[in-house]
């Protein structure tokens, strides 16, 4: 678990600055093998839930034009020490979750 | 079927054991996202296409991007009591992008997207209950160096 998440998360005047990449491939659909022709089936992360103390402060819709391994930023109110997690699903059902500590 | 594997994954872990009870988590809005024309995605995500223009809304993103595939925006929010961010790309074949939820009191969110060709950038901003826009235009070189 969480290998396809990396979260920094830092305080600064009560508010957290969160960063975070995830590894995906995020495949439109549209692409297609260079030697076959065929396309390459879509792959693409739907949803990204954000909880701080495991409470939900954020949920992201994605489409196909997030770019691969996508990067994702906000700021929320919170402290040091605080707990952020980070869960994303995409069009197959995969899902993976993450951890970090606000510093 | 795949929200509940979500859910469940992240029950595990106790993410949303202590979620309040105000909260609802809201459906994925499929139809937007398949949307062709931008009135159409605006229709199906917020049931009107009658938003009304504010320079509060600040876009970040480069004028003219180096790399189309990774186009990095920042959307930050003047208003208070801002409930959802959502992102248009104008000259997409899709033109949703990405829609996002806030429960606390948040007015940043930043993302890298992928642009087809040059065009605008859209972004609608839900606070109170009103809805306001604003865009950008972004210039997309035809092989990266920023010509177009």
């Amino acid at each position: 678990m969480a290998r396809s998440l990396k979260i920094r998360a830092h305080e600064i005047d009560g508010q957290v600055i969160v960063k975070s990449v995830i590894n995906h491939p995020m495949e439109t659909g549209k692409r297609k093998v260079k030697k076959t022709g065929k396309k390459i089936p879509s792959h693409f992360i739907k949803e990204v839930i954000v909880s701080r103390n495991r409470r939900i402060v954020m949920e992201a819709f994605w489409g196909k034009s997030i770019s691969r391994n996508p990067f994702l930023s906000f700021q929320i109110p919170g402290r040091k020490g605080d707990t952020i997690t980070i869960s994303w699903l995409d069009n197959r059902g995969n899902t993976d979750t993450a951890n970090a500590k606000v510093r | 079927m795949k929200r509940r594997t979500l859910l469940k994954a992240s029950l595990q872990l106790g993410v949303t054991g202590m979620l309040f009870p105000g909260i609802a988590i809201s459906a994925y809005p499929t139809k937007a996202f398949l949307a062709k024309q931008i009135p159409d995605a605006l229709r199906e995500a917020y049931g009107t296409t009658d938003i009304g223009e504010s320079g509060k809304i600040e876009i970040e993103a480069p004028h003219i991007a180096s790399d189309a595939n990774m186009v990095p925006v920042r959307i930050k929010s003047g208003f208070e009591n801002t409930e959802s961010i959502s992102l248009v790309v104008t000259g997409n074949e899709s033109p949703f992008t990405a829609y996002f939820k806030l429960y606390e009191a948040q007015s940043f969110v930043s993302t890298r997207i992928r642009m087809a060709s040059t065009s605008d950038l859209l972004v609608i901003v839900k606070a109170d209950g009103v809805l306001h826009t604003n865009k950008r235009p972004v210039r997309v070189g035809r092989n990266g160096c920023g010509e177009s």
